[in-house]
């Protein structure tokens, strides 16, 4: 735990460097007449006096690590959070050029699978119906979703 | 327009069949997420927050403000049925509702929670009606700094309850601070951190930075460690309390009310800290105590009525001052600045025919409530038994859905998914998102009173300690983060020692 704390407070510590160094950009301008960047340089500020605070009583702090238990981590699947990620992603940079439809349909089959869903002939079809279902409504509803390679020409 | 006006109107708007529908879809949906645990009201509003764009400002909110309410209903049914907490705030059910099941006394267990949940959530919109209009009088008194100082002490009241660390809690709201700064400067007009993108020149929207935090990382959670949720096999019977359940319940009940309503007021408080302190109550006023934690029905009656109270009654600053005072109501509030409407002082006489559609939706949400909660009961209790794999793929779904209907922008379906990692990782590391979502929704107000209270007084911080709402304000603030900083000093010490 003490390990994932001190990483997670170098992840700020690293964040407000850049917040404040960025605002400083912007223009802090004075008191009197305030910058754009002197609000996100102030509260970064803030986190970069807190951070080292939590650093330096992390650091000094020395038995931690042998009072917490570790936690059990035989039945996490970490590799289905990557698949689903990727799969999030690339969703999002192919939904124009290939479509909703056929998009969505190779989403759903990975996150069927990925939740723990066995049967092909059940995944299929509820992909199929849900997709359809919700083209539908949302089209009625006003959404216009992209149609990719299935566009009428 | 007075009270009594007001409410027929509100009435009027209301009953016309639309907005009747919309308020029975929102206390549905409500329940419905109430009784799946997993996607909470904040997940629920940012997921189905684009679907309410194409319809009015009032029939939106009356929609959105039954999620919230409805899920204070439904949160219970899990607690007393699979001793997991649909929500936050029915965590302390657990202790006795899922003992008074294992006894088989679910049905009148669920049937208090539900006649509790009604009356804590009636009183509270009574509570509402006539607390909202002199608070609203006093806020139109208030200048920037108090704004600046009011806002300080609604975030330190969250940090101050957080369930984790408190210098965690503190982060994630100096977090919530800078996202909120990303896009263009209102006063000077300089786009910040936007680094070029189009896509965050508007700023990070509310939707996908909800669904990220609250949707996405959510699934991601589950889908690392899938869950077995074990209902306790006992049959739904008899949820009508009989006369003794009644006589033992009735104390809670009233005093639930009460509390959870005042609590709510406050800034930082609601729907959770109302049934704990509750809890507690009934707890040290009763002549058992040590029956607490068996299946005493006052530990369920007493939380589950002060959680529908602090719901109600956390829609007061909201509307009188503008400023949500939890995570829920600031996602709620970003719905309405996107429908056009801003909460605040002059809310009620500008929107008149929204505050008062939604007052009255209020009432007949709960009698809609009690309705779904009792009669229907078996329904919620088989929707427990559908499988989180089946679940899963819908929620994501229909946040992607949702995050692409706000713009048809895909770059809104990338900062979901981005903030449902950065979601997920927070859950790793214990960082809660409360924290980030009210700081990052109050951070552009408290930008604009901070700059405004600095060129009132030229350049004077003593602006903030020179007038007396402003200085006392902020010495609550201080003297909440003093306390709470110092436990936090006093255990890091003690570690340090050992």
């Amino acid at each position: 735990m003490k390990k994932y704390d001190i990483i997670s407070t170098i992840f700020w510590f690293g964040l407000s460097i850049f917040v404040m160094a960025v605002s400083y950009k912007y223009g802090l301008g004075s008191f009197r007449t305030p910058g754009p960047g002197l609000m996100p340089f102030f509260v970064s500020l803030l986190l970069f006096i807190i951070c080292c605070y939590l650093l330096l009583s992390l650091l000094l702090e020395k038995h931690r690590e042998n009072e917490i238990v570790k936690e059990d981590h035989s039945q996490t699947h970490f590799w289905r959070i990557g698949v689903v990620l990727v799969a999030l992603y690339t969703y999002a940079l192919l939904l124009e050029t290939i479509g909703y439809l056929v998009a969505t349909f190779v989403l759903l089959i990975i996150l069927f699978r990925m939740a723990g869903y066995k049967r092909w002939s059940g995944l299929l079809v509820s992909s199929t119906v849900i997709i359809l279902i919700t083209f539908f409504v949302f089209t009625y509803l006003g959404l216009r979703f992209p149609m990719g390679i299935l566009k009428w020409r | 327009m007075d009270l009594f006006s007001g409410l027929i109107s509100g009435f009027q708007t209301t009953l016309q069949p639309i907005n009747l529908l919309f308020c029975f879809a929102g206390v549905f949906i409500g329940t419905l997420i109430g009784v799946l645990p997993g996607i909470g009201p904040t997940g629920a509003i940012s997921i189905l927050l684009p679907l309410s764009f194409g319809i009015s400002p009032t029939s939106a909110i009356i929609l959105l403000a039954g999620i919230y309410y409805g899920s204070q209903y439904g949160g219970s049914t899990t607690s007393i049925l699979v001793n997991i907490p649909g929500e936050p705030s029915s965590v302390i059910t657990c202790l006795d509702g899922y003992q008074m099941a294992r006894r088989g006394r679910a049905g009148p267990a669920l049937g208090i929670s539900a006649f509790g949940s009604f009356i804590g959530g009636t009183f509270s919109v009574i509570g509402l009606m006539f607390l909202v209009f002199p608070l609203a009088q006093a806020a139109l008194k208030l200048g920037p700094p108090e704004f600046v100082s009011l806002i300080c002490m609604g975030i330190t009241l969250l940090i101050y309850m957080a369930h984790g660390s408190i210098i965690k809690a503190v982060i994630m709201a100096l977090v919530g601070f800078i996202l909120s700064t990303v896009g263009i400067d209102l006063v000077t007009g300089t786009p910040r951190f936007s680094f070029g993108s189009p896509a965050l020149l508007d700023g990070i929207g509310i939707v996908p930075l909800g669904m990220g935090l609250f949707g996405i990382s959510e699934v991601l959670t589950n889908i690392e460690q899938p869950e077995e949720r074990v209902i306790f096999q006992t049959k739904v019977r008899n949820v009508l309390p009989n006369l003794q359940d009644w006589k033992r319940s009735i104390g809670p009940i009233s005093r639930g009310s009460f509390l959870g309503f005042f609590l709510g007021v406050l800034p930082g408080g609601g729907a959770v800290i109302s049934s704990f302190v509750s809890y507690a109550v009934e707890k040290r006023i009763s002549k058992h105590p040590e029956a607490f934690g068996q299946g005493a029905i006052e530990g369920v009656a007493g939380p589950e009525t002060a959680n529908n109270a602090g719901a109600g009654g956390s829609f007061i600053p909201l509307f009188a001052f503008g400023l949500p005072s939890n995570a829920v109501l600031a996602v709620l509030m970003g719905a309405l600045i996107i429908h056009g409407v801003t909460p605040g002082p002059t809310f009620m006489s500008e929107h008149a025919e929204i505050f008062w559609g939604v007052v009255a939706s209020m009432y007949i949400g709960n009698c809609m409530l009690l309705l779904l909660n009792l009669p229907l009961i078996g329904i919620w209790v088989k929707l427990l038994k559908v499988p989180y794999r089946i679940l899963m793929p819908l929620i994501v779904l229909f946040c992607v859905i949702g995050a692409y209907s706000l713009n048809t922008n895909v770059a809104d379906v990338i900062i979901m998914v981005t903030f449902g990692l950065v979601g997920y990782m927070m859950r790793k590391f214990d960082y809660e998102g409360a924290p980030l979502i009210m700081a990052y929704v109050l951070g552009p107000m408290m930008e604009s009173a901070f700059r405004q209270s600095l060129i009132m007084s030229d350049g004077r911080f003593s602006i903030f300690f020179e007038r007396p709402i402003s200085a006392v304000t902020l010495m609550i603030s201080a003297l909440l983060f003093v306390s709470s900083w110092f436990s936090y000093y006093r255990k890091a010490k003690r570690k340090i020692s050992q």
